[in-house]
């Protein structure tokens, strides 16, 4: 699509500077507001000393440094692959309980207050449970992400697949399809939404958990980093971690939304954004 | 002519929902008879149960009391769980609403039976090709659902089930939604399938014109809780010519009595 864009445009070269400004226009008010946060935080350091919140520019040569020198890609790789693992060994059985369950209303409803249970709990107070368990290495956080993003996708999921209006269920029987073919080609395309939906929830805390635990009792990763920064007082380092963290997220959730328009381009565009393109 | 689906002293009520009223009747007492190559029209007023009937019918939904017979063969009452929804591709249902899936293209939408039932070849796609060309969709084959006008989504869904060739379909209103030009081109496409393959047609609508020129036989249904009215034996000689047909007598002396009976 691009490529046919681009090549019908009037400038086609390296540097597509039509298209360059087009882009920085559509994201006018993200800059607008990053602009304003950095002039607040920048404000607050003088007003309350730069010991106590850094500011702007100290963390930006801090985190160059940072990444010059490896050690912060180290500690986010780190923590990024604790994420990444423990939502996928939380978030597949998530996304395929749901359907195993559906035909089993007994089970579903002695399983549902654990999983509500599940779903409610503080996963801060289960750090220290996780890393009494499977030790200060990278199970317990592996284990603490599963355990967040598991109940996030299985509701999400169990939305879905309850949701599917009942009528497509019908039709496709009355075509001849067997129970097995309705779960495969009704039931699971219908939920996939939802399960994204799961996903994209779930991302963010799949890294705030990985954080999460680090910072409870671990050697390596931005949570690791962030105590060890806040313990020596440093606060500009801390900052440095923090948009490290920050800049994980939204890689992940850039991924799940490409991942989710590339499998769901059936849907219409639901809000202003999405027509924009 | 021999039977082949006999309703007899049919009744259904819905299952009553916590904290409300008993639920009502829909259909009591409601017997009538289809012959094998028919076409059956059947009018009734809004509310009165008709879709509830074919629902029964193509066995998605269980009868409360009486029977249903097809080929014999009786359909479970009051069990949910032992119906056999469309009885093995026996019976096409085009139902009220259209009823796409909307992860899927009209071309896929209409193919979806056939892909089920293993019966995609070169020679049933060709079929699918000539019905959406009929029905006017060429050109819109790779759209969405969503992509679609109600009437197109009424077009697609009504060729899903033709494309397989079911021996009896069930058609709930079909033609509602569409303007008076593509309603008469569609129901001579209809008429024409029918006269080549002689299939047996259920076929619901509330227009009282459309009833006639179609069917072999008119059935009328009283408000809820519904039962039959009154039956008419539609003799106009075949092949009709639609357009024509409203002014043929039959029609006009059919017309005055149905209108009357339908309340
Ligand atoms: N699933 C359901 N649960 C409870 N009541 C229902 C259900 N489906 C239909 N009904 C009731 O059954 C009655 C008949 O509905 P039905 O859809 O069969 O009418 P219809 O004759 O097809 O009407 P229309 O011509 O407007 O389509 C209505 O009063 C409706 O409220
Ligand atoms: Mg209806």
């Amino acid at each position: 699509m691009a490529t046919l864009k681009s090549a019908g445009g009037p400038s086609v070269g390296v540097f597509d500077a039509g298209r360059f400004t087009a882009k920085l226009y559509s994201h006018r008010d993200h800059i607008l507001v990053l602009i304003a946060l950095l002039a607040i935080w920048h404000g607050l350091s003088l007003l309350l000393g730069v010991y106590w919140v850094g500011t702007p520019w100290g963390v930006a040569v801090r985190l160059y440094s940072g990444l010059l020198s490896g050690e912060l890609l180290r500690h986010a790789s780190y923590t990024f692959s604790e994420a990444m693992i423990g939502f996928v060994i939380g978030g597949i059985p998530a996304a395929i309980l749901p359907f195993l369950l559906r035909r089993q209303p007994i089970l579903t409803a002695i399983l549902d207050p654990f999983m509500v249970g599940g779903y409610g709990s503080p996963k801060l107070a289960l750090a220290p449970l996780f890393i009494l368990w499977f030790g200060i290495g990278i199970e317990s956080k592996i284990a603490l992400v599963a355990f967040t993003v598991f109940f996030i996708v299985y509701f999400a999921t169990q939305t879905g697949v309850r949701t599917l209006d009942p009528k497509l269920v019908q039709m496709a029987q009355v075509a001849g399809a067997s129970e097995s073919y309705v779960a495969r080609h009704i039931i699971f395309p219908g939920a996939v939404p939802h399960i994204f939906t799961g996903f994209r929830i779930a991302m963010p805390y799949s890294i705030g958990g990985a954080v999460v635990a680090e910072l409870i009792s671990a050697n390596r990763g931005l949570g690791y980093m962030i105590q060890l920064r806040s313990m020596n007082f440093d606060t500009t380092g801390v900052f440095v971690a923090l948009t490290a963290v920050c800049i994980i997220v939204f890689i992940t959730n850039w991924i799940v939304n490409f991942v989710e328009k590339r499998l769901l381009r059936w849907r219409p565009p639901s809000d202003v954004t999405a027509q924009k393109e | 002519m021999s039977v082949l689906l006999e309703v007899r002293d049919l009744a259904k009520r819905f299952a009553t929902r916590a904290g409300r009223e008993p639920s009502p009747w829909i259909i009591q007492g409601l017997s009538f008879s289809v012959n094998e190559g028919e076409f059956l029209t059947i009018i009734g007023p809004s509310g009165g149960g008709k879709t509830t009937l074919l629902n029964m019918i193509a066995q998605i939904d269980a009868a409360s009391g009486g029977e249903i017979r097809f080929q014999s063969q009786l359909a479970p009452i009051n069990d949910m769980k032992s119906l056999k929804p469309g009885l093995n591709c026996q019976i096409g249902y085009v139902t009220q609403e259209d009823n796409l899936l909307p992860w899927r293209t009209c071309l896929e939408n209409v193919l979806f039976p056939l892909l089920v039932q293993g019966k995609l070849n070169d020679e049933t796609r060709a079929r699918a090709q000539t019905l959406i060309r009929a029905v006017g969709l060429a050109g819109w084959e790779d759209h969405y659902p969503h992509e679609l006008s109600g009437g197109m989504r009424k077009r697609t869904s009504l060729i899903r089930t033709l494309v397989y060739d079911p021996p009896v379909i069930l058609m709930d209103e079909p033609f509602g939604a569409l303007d008076a030009q593509t309603r008469l081109q569609l129901q001579d496409d209809l008429m024409r399938l029918w006269n080549l393959g002689k299939k047996t047609i259920v076929f619901v609508t509330h227009d009282i014109s459309e009833a006639i020129a179609l069917g072999d036989r008119t059935l009328v249904l009283t408000r809820q809780p519904s039962s039959v009215a009154g039956e008419h034996r539609i003799t106009i000689p075949r092949p009709r010519d639609i357009r024509g047909i409203l002014t043929h007598p039959e029609f006009i002396e059919l017309y005055q009595r149905i209108r009357a009976q339908v309340q």
